[in-house]
């Protein structure tokens, strides 16, 4: 499988997710280019975000009178994660942080899965290291390495690495894979602990599930770090050896 | 009612690997979008008024104006 089809494969589950189907039914899109599904997931998520703007701004107009406490209580109990995450990206920023702070994790991570990071930037770089490190918990536990993969380029480079140092070397390598921005991927791994690379090829090693998000992880690499793994490569078993051989010259 | 098409649903415009896509599969992505719009206004329908049983009865007034409820 090329770089590409991964890229098609990651794109297809990241859809389905915004549109709330299983991604297989949208199997038909594995031979559309990747950037074209990228750029046509962002449409899908604009238009459903922009679809009851005009609602979604009264209701943020209407958080602005009522208490913190009682923000909070209507957002677990009434709105649900979906709306929280339509209305999170209009609300007042230090506001929006105080209700996070008073929501229980397990919620934040079901609001998480429907946010648009993009509209929600400022707000998602405030919360507590605490606090996001307890929804990276409940999303990892829950296997959604979607949305743990959409959070990473908008979490400061301390809580990144916070985060990562919590979560396993097999959820990492499928976090990577689903990454929103491929190119951050070797900043990403350069937040990592050095040995912590040839852990992830060796995990892979022992999975066949693996290899295709780990092959694709190397396919983003910089030379250099690529080329820290050469000594490993006779380790590694027939098969996987040879792929990893081939995309790290 | 005709059922508005994905690009007419999405302002016009299809990347071109969308574009390039069967009649049916088009149809079968513009059906997805168009059900979750609806589940999120039905949603969002819903909270409108659920939500005003939380708010402190002296703050209801200008909760409603700020609404348009």
């Amino acid at each position: 499988m090329t770089a590409e089809n991964h890229a098609a494969e990651a794109e297809i589950l990241k859809l389905a997710r915004v549109l709330d189907v299983e991604p297989a039914r949208l199997g038909y899109l594995a031979r559309v280019d990747a950037d074209d599904l990228q750029a046509f997931r962002e449409q899908v998520t604009d238009t459903l975000f922009d679809a009851n703007a005009a609602a979604l701004q009264r209701m943020a107009l209407a958080a602005r009178v009522v208490p913190v406490g009682v923000l909070a209580k209507i957002a677990e109990k009434v709105f649900g994660p979906l709306l929280c995450a339509r209305i999170a990206g209009l609300v007042d920023v230090s506001r929006g942080v105080d209700v996070a702070k008073r929501l229980s994790p397990r919620f934040l991570a079901d609001v998480a899965a429907e946010l648009d990071p993009r509209r929600a930037s400022a707000i998602i770089s405030r919360i507590p290291l605490d606090t996001v490190l307890a929804v990276a918990g409940e999303l990892a536990a829950k296997e959604d390495w979607i949305t743990l993969g959409r959070f990473v380029g908008h979490l400061p480079d301390p809580t990144v690495r916070r985060a990562l140092e919590g979560i396993d070397d097999p959820a990492l390598l499928r976090i990577a894979f689903v990454l929103d921005d491929k190119r951050r991927i070797d900043h990403v791994v350069g937040l990592l602990p050095a040995h912590r690379l040839g852990r992830l090829v060796t995990a892979a090693a022992a999975d066949e599930d693996l290899w295709t998000p780990a092959l694709d992880l190397l396919t983003h690499l910089s030379e250099a770090r690529r080329a820290t793994l050469v000594p490993m490569l006779g380790g590694l078993p027939g098969g996987f050896r040879e792929r990893v051989q081939a995309t790290i010259r | 009612m005709a059922e508005r098409t994905l690009a007419d649903q999405l302002g016009g415009y299809l990347p071109e690997g969308i574009e390039a896509l069967e009649q049916h599969e088009q149809q079968d992505l513009a059906n997805a979008l168009r059900d979750a719009r609806r589940r999120q206004a039905k949603a969002l329908a819903e909270a409108g008024e659920e939500g005003l049983r939380y708010v402190p009865a002296l703050l209801r007034g200008a909760v409603r104006k700020a609404v348009g409820l």
